[in-house]
């Protein structure tokens, strides 16, 4: 097993957006994350990679209890994430935010960084990569987000939502790419709202409602399960 | 070529004094303690943190190169060494705790502290004199304004190059990615604190140093006008208007306003400061990102 949290939960204030929650992530497996807006598959997230931590419950990645590592770190250890609202870094090319992550997350030399980044963004097929960024496309920009975590040589990546907001032929390239980094032996978590992406791309699936995993298997059955009709859809009158 | 012509700068620099007179070297002097303060300020800044605390490290260096020299007899040329090294060790165990805070947190904190220690500095009558301040017994190569001129060149050619090693090694990648988005930078595997805190302690030991020299220049300290807002002001005024997160902006800020405000004071000596806050005010409202961001904008946007 790559990834485990145990009975993990974070509140802010009164809210709890994540509740004990016991994830598993095989490796190898693309797992998809699902549910209603507002279930906490984005906190779920930033607690994985440090962005903040949790409030109860731990987190062990390859045997190693890393609740409390800083996000750096957990970036040099592997684990990588994109961002669903992106964030690329402004004052930098495209090609240079892929720098920065082959630069500190695999403690390359400036020299070995460019020659990293300039394979990964041939990888994403993002093209001209010395452009500005505001000259990119959304498409762009969200395939500048997977290229600038794989510049962390990630084991683990999760991809928050990084279908949104593409259309279908940007989605199918997207998923190609996805289908590439498995075979590079990377383990993948896919947070996604469109259905047919995760039926597509996983092997497994959980669901979070309220912060809760409410099912988990392969997207198959979850989909047909009550319990995630409702979550969806809400109860029958 | 390009190195060429920086090394026939530099030499031109240094055998200035043979073709000029003391009056200009004077005023070249000043302008490079300056330059050298607007330069750190900036490298603080291209992490994103506004330091107001400059005046505070400048005034720290300025009164430990002059207790060294007094108190401790050490010679005035180490004495801008140790000023550098005490105002590093102050920022490191202040940075320890500031720089924990951000944006205006961090500035107004900065500015605190130099208040901090400019009453430090009047209340410990013993060490510093009080607000009566210290006098320098043993000056520098013994007051020669030409060999003043020349450490001061040194000093701040040595920050020039620190400034440019910043802006073409992976430092420049860190603290950018820093002051463009932290929760991107640190997923990417940047170590934020490591860095900011490596910035600010280096930065202040170049106020220290620098304030060092200004004080072994006039040989005296006081609390008041060594702490004086002056040493944060002009330096971020000539950043501003020669163009920020560059090294050639400070550079070109400085030589432009500090000879403009020599020039000023000559032609009017009463409103020659009137004057001085126009050409900032304008600057900030016609060319934001200064005289060298704006033309190097032009360029880009050529392309």
């Amino acid at each position: 097993m790559l990834l485990r949290t145990e009975k993990l939960t974070k509140s802010f204030g009164g809210l709890i957006a994540v509740k004990s929650v016991d994830l598993k992530v095989n490796q190898g497996e693309i797992l998809g994350i699902i549910g209603p807006n507002g279930a906490g598959k984005t906190t779920l997230t930033n607690l994985i990679s440090g962005v903040f931590y949790p409030t109860e419950g731990r987190i062990h990645f390859e045997d190693k209890d890393i609740t409390f590592v800083p996000a750096h770190l957990r970036a040099r250890m592997g684990i990588a994430r994109t961002f669903q609202l992106v964030r690329p870094l402004r004052d930098f090319t495209a090609f240079e935010n892929v720098v920065v992550s082959c630069l500190f997350a695999r403690g390359e030399s400036l020299r070995e960084a460019r020659k990293s980044a300039r394979k990964i963004c041939e990888l994403v097929e993002l093209d001209q990569p010395e452009r500005r960024l505001d000259r990119l496309t959304v498409f762009e920009l969200k395939k500048l987000e997977v290229a600038r975590a794989l510049g962390c040589q990630p084991k683990l990546l999760i991809l928050d939502e990084v279908m949104a907001g593409l259309n279908f032929e940007e989605m199918q390239r997207m998923i190609q790419l996805v289908k590439s980094l498995r075979e590079k032996q990377i383990t993948i978590c896919v947070i996604e709202h469109v259905m047919s992406v995760i039926s597509q791309l996983t092997d497994r699936v959980v669901v979070l409602d309220r912060g809760e995993i409410i099912a988990e298997g392969p997207y198959e059955r979850v989909a047909h399960d009550p319990k995630v009709i409702t979550a969806y859809l809400g109860e029958e009158a | 070529m390009k190195y060429f012509m920086i090394a026939i700068v530099c030499v031109l620099c240094f055998l200035l004094p043979f073709f000029v007179g003391a009056y200009l070297i004077h005023v070249l002097t000043s302008i490079m303690i300056f330059l050298s303060l607007a330069l750190s300020w900036d490298m603080m800044l291209r992490t994103g943190q506004l330091s107001f605390g400059i005046a505070g490290f400048f005034g720290l260096g300025a009164y430990a190169s002059i207790i060294a020299v007094d108190d401790f007899s050490i010679d005035p040329l180490w004495s801008i060494l140790v000023a550098a090294g005490f105002a590093a060790l102050i920022a490191l165990a202040l940075g320890w705790i500031v720089l924990r805070l951000r944006e205006i947190y961090f500035a107004i904190t900065t500015l605190a502290l130099s208040s901090v220690f400019m009453i430090f500095a009047r209340n410990l009558s013993d060490l510093t004199g009080g607000s009566a301040g210290e006098v320098l017994y043993e000056s520098i190569f013994k007051g020669d304004s030409i060999k003043i001129y020349w450490l001061v060149l040194s000093v701040a050619l040595t920050v020039i190059l620190v400034s440019e090693l910043f802006q073409r090694t992976r430092i420049r990648f860190a603290i950018n990615a820093i002051r463009d988005d932290e929760i991107a930078a640190k997923c990417s595997g940047v170590n934020i604190f490591k860095y900011l805190l490596f910035v600010f302690v280096l930065t202040s030991a170049i106020q220290g140093a620098v304030g060092a020299l200004y004080a072994q220049q006039y040989a005296f300290v006081e609390p008041e006008s060594t702490f004086s807002a002056n040493f944060l002001l002009l330096p971020m005024s000539m950043a501003l208007v020669g163009g920020i997160y560059s090294t050639l902006g400070p550079i070109i800020g400085a030589v432009v306003l500090g000879l403009a405000s020599e020039y000023l004071k000559l032609i009017m000596p009463y409103g020659h400061l009137i004057i001085y806050g126009l050409i900032l005010v304008l600057t900030i409202m016609f060319l934001p990102r200064g005289i060298y961001g704006t033309v190097v904008n032009r360029i880009a946007a050529k392309r």
